[in-house]
């Protein structure tokens, strides 16, 4: 095991390396440029292939092209590139192309603020392109080290699933430092809990089978199969059609070969203070869910009766975890409010939920334990600067 | 050493503040302790504003912000003012007078004027190694970092010009201000 200081961005390289990656294609963009740099000196080390692209959407078609042809391949973005994914994410999903897809938050709307974090993107990675008819998975580190970590378990989960999968990180874990642990063999690999699934090959005679299976291996080109790259509907044959029944069938698999498979993935979440029923749960994913840890364990010693619950896999949401009719807190980096809406719709009826929203920098533990005090006396939540808010 | 301690370094882009963070984190990594460093930046590669914010501690690090730095090291005039007020009150505000030019002398917390730019000009005839007198001054200030495994980070994270960096981070290590 080799230890380090470094950066999100190179932890996410060497989890890939790790996973099997052997190709990227990327347009750098702040925060996520210096993982475009760290793969273009690493891959080549290891006999892998690093395409700068014209721009992001040629990117995730080069990805597309990488896995078809046999390689695991991934890309890195921030929210302004991850929206030019919209058009090869959706053919990704159709063709069940395995790919691993990193977004790094920053501010948005569009450019907003470059070196500052954000987490604007939560819905859009639930919805990463058009149309519908498909679930997405996503998962959210909170340290350069789940970084690696989240990036290897993304590898095993698309090729598994077939299908692309989202990381969904900030500015401060991709950008910030942090000491991080790289796994030297198999074995310390085992240890730290990484899962990997190597790369298989289709061999027929259904390329898309109509039911929700897994583990049914991506076509590649060359193994005397073809390889059906087409966003049209394919058949079950691996012809492509279009056409409504065929399409129906073809929309349960991208559903429910996800939503039928939830165990894989439904281990991936932090409780703090959980086992007694706390009377506020505050919800949060990524960076901030640091700070709101923090800032529970003091609430504690003052003696307001606070769980914390983080989120890594957020999508498929986990509605498990929202069972108990208490109050919840989001707390976020954007100031519009997204986990919350879901948060929302996954708690039983009458539960209250509030929300907490920061952006381009961490909520602070005063600001967080101020907020705690006034949603268990009930007192109204206002913003500085802003008129009362009615979530 | 206290169970953790937080360090900010904010200045203008291309100073080096950055590196500054960074070459502290080494040095903790070095030492065996959990590191966590945050840095926030402009799009400009120069000239905008930058801030680094290390936290080291023994245990596992939750929160990766300095809510209240035990040591600032502030490089212009825009961070002193920005950050001055969060510095803890048993903190020390280490400034380069080059750049800060107003001190705030009712803050509760220690300050101390570090001419490191003044310094790298007399000695190197150039400002290059502000830096690396600056961080000669923390290995001595603060206990927790250990002075030769400083200067060991220093000169791994920045290849070039070792002699005088050596030199430059003794001086800043000797400096009584």
């Amino acid at each position: 095991m080799k230890r380090f200081l470094e950066t999100g961005n190179f932890a996410i390289t060497e989890g890939a390396i790790l996973a099997g990656c052997r190709f990227f294609a990327g347009y750098p963009i702040t925060p996520a440029t210096e993982l475009a740099e760290a793969m273009s000196f690493r891959l080549p080390q290891e006999g892998g292939v690093y395409l700068q692209a014209e721009d992001e959407t040629a990117a995730m078609h080069m990805c597309i092209g990488a896995s078809l042809g046999g390689y695991k391949a991934m890309t890195a973005t921030s929210g302004p590139g991850f929206i030019l994914y919209a058009d090869p994410y959706g053919w990704a999903l159709g063709c069940e192309t395995p790919l691993v897809v990193l977004n790094s938050g920053r501010v948005g709307p569009v450019s907003g603020i470059t070196g500052a974090p954000g987490q604007g993107e939560f819905y859009l990675t639930r919805y990463p392109t058009q149309g519908g008819n498909f679930e997405a998975i996503c998962l959210a580190p909170n340290s350069a080290q789940e970084c690696m970590a989240m990036t290897v378990e993304a590898f095993y989960l698309s090729e598994r699933f077939r299908m692309p999968v989202t990381v969904l990180a900030d500015q401060l874990i991709t950008d910030g430092f942090e000491d991080i642990s790289v796994p030297e063999n198999e074995e310390e690999m085992k240890k730290m809990g990484f899962r990997t699934w190597s790369r298989k090959i289709h061999q027929g005679p259904d390329f898309y089978p109509a039911t929700d299976e897994i583990d049914i291996p991506p076509v590649v080109l060359g193994h005397n199969t073809g390889a059906l790259c087409s966003d049209w509907t394919p058949t079950e044959e691996g012809y492509d059609i279009e056409e409504v029944e065929a399409h129906h069938k073809h929309a349960y698999r991208l559903i429910y070969k996800v939503r039928n498979h939830r165990d894989l993935f439904n281990h991936h979440y932090d409780k703090k203070f959980m086992d007694d029923d706390p009377d506020l749960i505050v919800v949060s994913y990524g960076t901030p869910s640091r700070v709101v840890n923090t800032a529970v364990s003091k609430a504690r010693d003052e003696g307001l009766k606070v769980g914390a619950l983080r989120l890594i896999n957020l999508w498929p949401f986990p509605d498990e975890f929202f069972g108990a009719k208490t109050k919840y807190l989001a707390v976020e980096l954007n100031w519009d409010g997204q986990l919350v809406r879901e948060v929302q719709r996954a708690v039983p009826k009458d539960s209250e939920v509030h929300f907490l929203g920061s952006c381009g920098d961490l909520p602070t533990i005063p600001d967080l334990i101020e907020t705690f005090e006034k949603v268990l006396k009930d007192e109204p939540l206002a913003r500085k600067g802003w008129k009362l808010e009615a979530w | 050493m206290k169970n953790r301690i937080e360090i900010v370094a904010s200045g203008f882009g291309g100073q080096g503040v950055v590196r500054l963070g960074q070459i502290i984190g080494e040095t903790g990594v070095k030492q065996g302790l959990h590191v966590a460093m945050l840095k926030s930046h402009g799009t400009e590669m120069r000239g905008g504003y930058v801030r680094s914010q290390v936290v080291l501690s023994q245990d596992i690090i939750d929160s990766p912000m300095c809510e209240s730095p035990d040591y600032f090291i502030a490089l212009s005039s825009a961070a002193y003012k920005r950050f001055k007020d969060t510095v803890a009150d048993d903190g020390l505000i280490l400034y380069d007078p080059a750049f800060v030019d107003e001190v705030d002398e009712a803050l509760a917390c220690t300050q101390k004027a570090v001419p490191a730019k003044e310094l790298s000009m007399e000695n190197f005839d150039n400002a290059l190694f502000a830096n690396t007198l600056v961080l000669g001054f923390i290995a001595r200030l603060v206990n927790a970092l250990d002075k030769e495994i400083m200067l060991e980070s220093v000169l791994e994270i920045i290849p070039k010009f070792h002699n005088r960096n050596r030199k430059a981070f003794q001086i800043g290590y000797d400096y009584q201000s």
